[in-house]
């Protein structure tokens, strides 16, 4: 009985120690590798994330595991080497992010950059991206967001003004279902369906991403 | 060889190469690339000559040929991946979008990381406690120097205990507001230092800490004069929300080392 009573509290400390190593940036980005979870938790650190994400889910999270290349059969070495975070599991309303103080350009320019990228295999030229969100928006703001998702790690520019999709896009969008939702846009009926209910203005003073 | 022949040779493979790398640099459509095209000129230039520069030239274009060939195969498999979704297609529902349903888009695919990054009670007890933990360097003794010979002794368990208890440290930040507002002057400010210093040097670290408090509450303002260097404190009767809002460092070692 008391073996079976440690054995359950050594399991809820190993998961107590894994929730706080996901949920507190103890480096620069937020989230853990794997290899860092193993040296914690021990060689079953994946069996201990599986409980966790079953003990999130009833609180809309998920642990989310972002690879370092796109695998459909993960091996224990691309577990190691993955990034682990904890996101929400159903996606916020369009009204609850405005309200978390997004501004709807801002979301809008995000939304047709990263689409465009992911159509475009993950990278594209600065230029192009311009050109295309440049019908929309006046300059000063797209450049103004292009830095600020530079810096949030939502895009990544390199020294050859091209632009990639960011650690952070990869581990937050849902890459097929945007480009399911931008392609279901009609043409003649631009607005969507959802958040129809929406009538902010979509510019509440601050703050930025 | 002719050496003209040479060079021309030489020239067409370096465009080649050109060409390949700006295919693997720009990330545009490998597929506009003639490959079958390129392996011919590459055969033809091999069989006309056979001179070591050329060949060498020829297996670096070869291996650039073979990442375009690569990239052909990432780009094939992005595109199934993608549901065949062509960027032609992308572009036109972006282009035909308005920034709502573009944004709505973006929430029906986003699910943000949940993070914390806030220094806690806990963190920081944790902080303070390694840092007084820590031993003194070279032979110095754990004091504070003043200038002039004094020394500042801190009780550091008090210390400790005293912010420990959260409604004591707010009870501190309400009476040292009030003695702000109190003692302001006709500008209404007052000198920092001199505030600070007001119940001698033994508590000037405890009351600079709660004074930051006071100032990151929205409780008053703190202005530092970059030409005199003076720093002044200014206290608003009501807390404010700040739209912009600026860090500024103060080292509290004493009035030299100010």
């Amino acid at each position: 009985m008391s073996v079976g009573e440690s054995e359950q509290s050594k399991a809820g400390r190993k998961l107590a120690i894994a929730t706080a190593m996901l949920l507190f940036s103890s480096h620069r980005l937020p989230g853990v590798r794997g290899y860092e979870l193993r040296r914690r938790l021990g060689k079953n650190y994946l069996k201990i994330i599986d409980t966790l994400n079953h003990r999130l889910s009833p609180l809309g999270l998920r642990v989310k595991v972002v690879f370092e290349e796109g695998n459909d059969q993960p091996s224990d070495e691309d577990f190691d080497r993955a990034r682990f975070f904890i996101t929400l599991s159903e996606p916020l309303s369009l009204s609850d992010i405005v309200a978390a103080g997004w501004r709807i350009d801002d979301l809008a320019i995000l939304s047709a950059t990263l689409a465009y990228l992911f159509s475009r295999g993950g990278k594209a030229h600065q230029n192009e991206v311009m050109e295309l969100l440049e019908t929309k928006f006046p300059k000063w703001r797209i450049e103004a967001a292009m830095e600020r998702f530079t810096r949030r790690g939502y895009l990544h520019k390199d020294e050859d003004n091209m632009i990639y999709i960011g650690w952070r896009a990869f581990a937050e969008v849902d890459q097929k279902e945007l480009v399911k939702a931008i392609t279901e846009i009609s043409p003649g009926l631009s607005e969507t369906s959802q958040d129809s209910s929406e009538t902010s203005s979509g510019e509440p003073p601050s703050p930025s991403p | 060889m002719p050496n003209k022949q040479r060079t021309i040779t030489r020239e067409e493979l370096l465009r080649i190469i050109q060409l390949c790398e700006s295919i693997e640099k720009s990330g545009i459509d490998p597929f506009t690339v003639n490959v079958r095209e390129l392996l011919q000129k590459l055969r033809s230039i091999l069989e006309s000559s056979k001179d070591l520069e050329t060949v060498v030239l020829d297996a670096e274009t070869l291996y650039r040929v073979a990442l375009v060939i690569a990239l052909q195969h990432r780009w094939l498999l992005e595109k199934a991946s993608n549901l065949f979704v062509d960027t032609q297609i992308i572009a036109t529902r972006i282009l035909a979008a308005d920034k709502r349903a573009l944004a709505s888009c973006l929430a029906r695919s986003w699910r943000p990381i949940v993070s914390g990054e806030q220094l806690t009670k806990k963190m920081f007890i944790a902080g303070l406690e390694y840092f007084l933990s820590l031993p003194p360097r070279a032979g110095h003794e754990r004091k504070l120097l003043l200038g002039a010979g004094e020394e500042l002794q801190i009780d550091e368990e008090a210390l400790l205990d005293r912010f420990r208890q959260r409604d004591v440290l707010e009870s501190e930040i309400m009476n040292m507001h009030r003695e702000l507002l109190e003692r302001r002057e006709e500008d209404g400010g007052l000198d920092y230092w001199s505030f600070i210093s007001l119940e001698g040097d033994g508590r000037r670290v405890e009351r600079a800490y709660v004074l930051a408090f006071i100032v990151s509450e929205g409780l008053a303002e703190i202005k530092r004069n970059p030409i005199t260097g003076e720093v002044r404190i200014y206290p608003l009767e009501s807390k404010v929300e700040r739209s912009n809002t600026a860090s500024l460092a103060i080292a509290v070692r004493g009035r030299e080392g100010l």
